[in-house]
């Protein structure tokens, strides 16, 4: 009886993490179906998204979720709490969170090579995003300021900011 | 009613005895510390809160060496036979991740050396100072863990990571282009054999055994067929790097993390390949020209002889070599997985202790088995900082019960075989 139990509980455990996942909507199917404020099916569990800001920053918003789940959540997770060791949480982070967007900008750009020896503190490194275009890149960076910023900035960052960003070298 | 002072004597000879008889074993915790286990086993937390742990030995005395990730070494004892330590001393400093006994000498390493203390018999703690046994290996952060073992020549093997993804410029970002790894793989992405007993080698004093893997967290000595097998964790991100090919859930299921026999002169495949464990074939990465599709130019890398799923992160592997668990456990291994972060958005997985059956050869069959489970506290997580524990170290006990460490909380599990059914 005992073997019996041993081998119905191997099995169902086998059977479990061999499971294949269900197919997930591809993001175009998401974007269709699915308004840019409610949160994401797999992070149910994650604190949701709080609604894009009004006005202007609309139409960037709705993309930069996008981007960010395409960019950022890899790495830092879709609620922004990165992996211990490895990458650092977002929740709150002072580059975020300040109202001049020119520090996060440059991150962004160009990867955690700008942080110099605060990089030390995380095992992995932070890639150049530096193929986003400006526009993608402004509407990432409202974004990311509007769910992870505390309190988040109030204004929506703009093209032309993240054109000057890239215009100079290193941090602002 | 008092015991009489012949029956205290008789108690106290059984607690200090050398390793307990299975009669002996602790009493289990009514929760088994929070894990899920196969019928008849049970476990005990032996120490909990500790700091974040890496891998861990045991002496032949029962007593726990446990190296922290960014500490010291933790070291346990049991001192009334309880199965719950009572004694708990930290010594050393640096982190780090590998520990072994070796000859009476406790070797671990930081990222970047390898040490080992004398141990005094009966002293939980080293009297003297550490030697350097190995000095000034690459240290770049990212996959900067230097495990190592001692093969059957009783030569000292070490890793050496390779602080990349798949060497992709700019590394882990799209339309990453390859780099050529002749140069970086001289000195990363491999294992190195040293003297065991000669002091401040470097990297260059080393015999290079193996090379092209990207971060092996896992080697050990196989006592039937004398080999050292290791496990070496697979890349990220190929969705990041290649959306036009890849999938959110190819990215989850893909690639394998993998099981290898080491060689002499073995090249294991990265940066330029993966081994695709739904396909069962060795595929291109897409920093090399692949598109998902493309395969592996045949017989110049070896084919996995374990293939796990994607991205479990595979930590420190224990050969059984007790009696107190089932036949059917014996000879075979225990690999603890510390559980994915790049399956995003996907759940994560792999939180867990799986069971490697070995043939009579010494080598493994094929497959594997979740043993121990529920060390995470959720079947799916969204990310890994919501995981109560992550199993990282385990190691074998005299009377042939088996530890695991955590890496998160501290906790230290001992699992045992007591056979009832619950």
């Amino acid at each position: 009886m005992r073997a019996l139990l041993l081998v119905l509980a191997t099995l169902s455990l086998v059977a479990c993490h061999r499971r294949e996942p269900e197919p997930a909507p591809t993001s175009a199917e998401k974007s269709a179906t699915t308004p840019p404020s409610a949160p994401a099916p797999v992070a149910a569990t994650a604190e949701t998204p709080p609604p894009p800001a009004s006005g202007g920053a609309t139409v960037a918003s709705a993309d930069g979720e996008q981007l960010f789940q395409q960019n950022c959540a890899t790495c830092h997770m879709a609620d922004g709490s990165g992996v211990p060791f490895l990458q650092p949480s977002i929740r709150g982070s002072a580059w975020i969170s300040n109202e001049n967007p020119q520090l996060l900008l440059s991150l962004i750009l160009r990867g955690s090579a700008v942080l110099g020896e605060a990089a030390q503190a995380y095992e992995n490194d932070m890639a150049p995003f530096d193929h986003l275009s400006d526009v993608e890149i402004a509407a990432l960076a409202t974004r990311v300021r509007e769910r992870f910023g505390q309190p988040p900035p109030s204004k929506p960052v703009t093209p032309d900011e993240v054109a000057i960003a890239r215009s100079r070298p290193g941090l602002p | 009613m008092h015991p009489s002072p012949l029956t205290r004597f008789l108690l106290l000879g059984l607690l200090t005895a050398g390793p307990a008889l299975a009669a002996n074993l602790p009493k289990p915790d009514a929760d088994n510390g929070g894990l899920t286990l196969p019928a008849g086993f049970r476990a005990l937390v032996v120490a909990d809160k500790l700091k974040p742990l890496r891998n861990l030995v045991v002496a032949d005395n029962g007593d726990l060496y446990i190296k922290t990730r960014q500490a010291g070494i933790i070291a346990l004892r049991d001192t009334d036979g309880d199965g719950r330590a009572d004694q708990t001393e930290e010594f050393g400093e640096g982190g780090g991740t590998g520990i072994a006994i070796h000859n009476g000498w406790l070797y671990h390493s930081t990222d970047s050396a390898i040490y080992r203390y004398k141990l005094t018999p009966g002293q939980l703690v080293p009297a003297g100072p550490a030697e350097r046994i190995v000095r000034d290996l690459p240290n770049k952060r990212q996959h900067s863990a230097k495990v190592f073992a001692f093969g059957a020549d009783g030569q000292l093997y070490v890793e050496v990571g390779s602080p990349s993804n798949a060497l992709g410029q700019p590394d882990r970002a799209k339309g990453a282009v390859g780099q050529d790894p002749t140069e970086f793989l001289k000195t990363h992405g491999g294992y190195w054999r040293f003297d065991p007993d000669k002091p401040d080698q470097t990297q260059a004093d080393g015999h290079h055994v193996s090379t092209g893997h990207r971060h092996s967290t896992t080697i050990a000595l196989n006592p039937v067929s004398k080999k050292l097998f290791i496990a070496i964790h697979g890349r990220d991100q190929l969705n990041t790097v290649a959306p036009q090919f890849y999938s959110e859930e190819d990215n989850a299921e893909n690639p394998a993390e993998v099981l290898h026999v080491l060689e002499e002169g073995a090249d294991f495949g990265w940066p330029t390949t993966y081994w695709d464990p739904r396909a069962k074939q060795r595929k291109l990465n897409p920093e090399y020209g692949g598109d998902g599709k493309k395969l592996a130019p045949a017989g110049k890398f070896p084919d996995p002889l374990v293939a796990f799923p994607a991205h479990w992160s595979p930590m420190q592997l224990a050969f059984y070599s007790g009696t107190q668990f089932p036949e059917k456990y014996r000879g075979g291994a225990f690999l603890a997985f510390q559980g994915s972060w790049n399956r995003a958005p996907k759940p994560q997985r792999g939180y867990n202790v799986t069971f490697i059956p070995f043939n009579k050869s010494g080598f493994p069959v094929g497959t594997f088995e979740v043993f121990a489970d529920g060390f995470s506290g959720a079947k799916d997580l969204a990310s890994p900082g919501d995981a109560k524990h992550r199993p990282n170290g385990v190691a074998v006990g005299p009377d042939g019960s088996l530890y695991v460490s955590d890496a998160t909380a501290g906790r230290v599990w001992r699992i045992i075989y007591t056979g009832e059914n619950r």
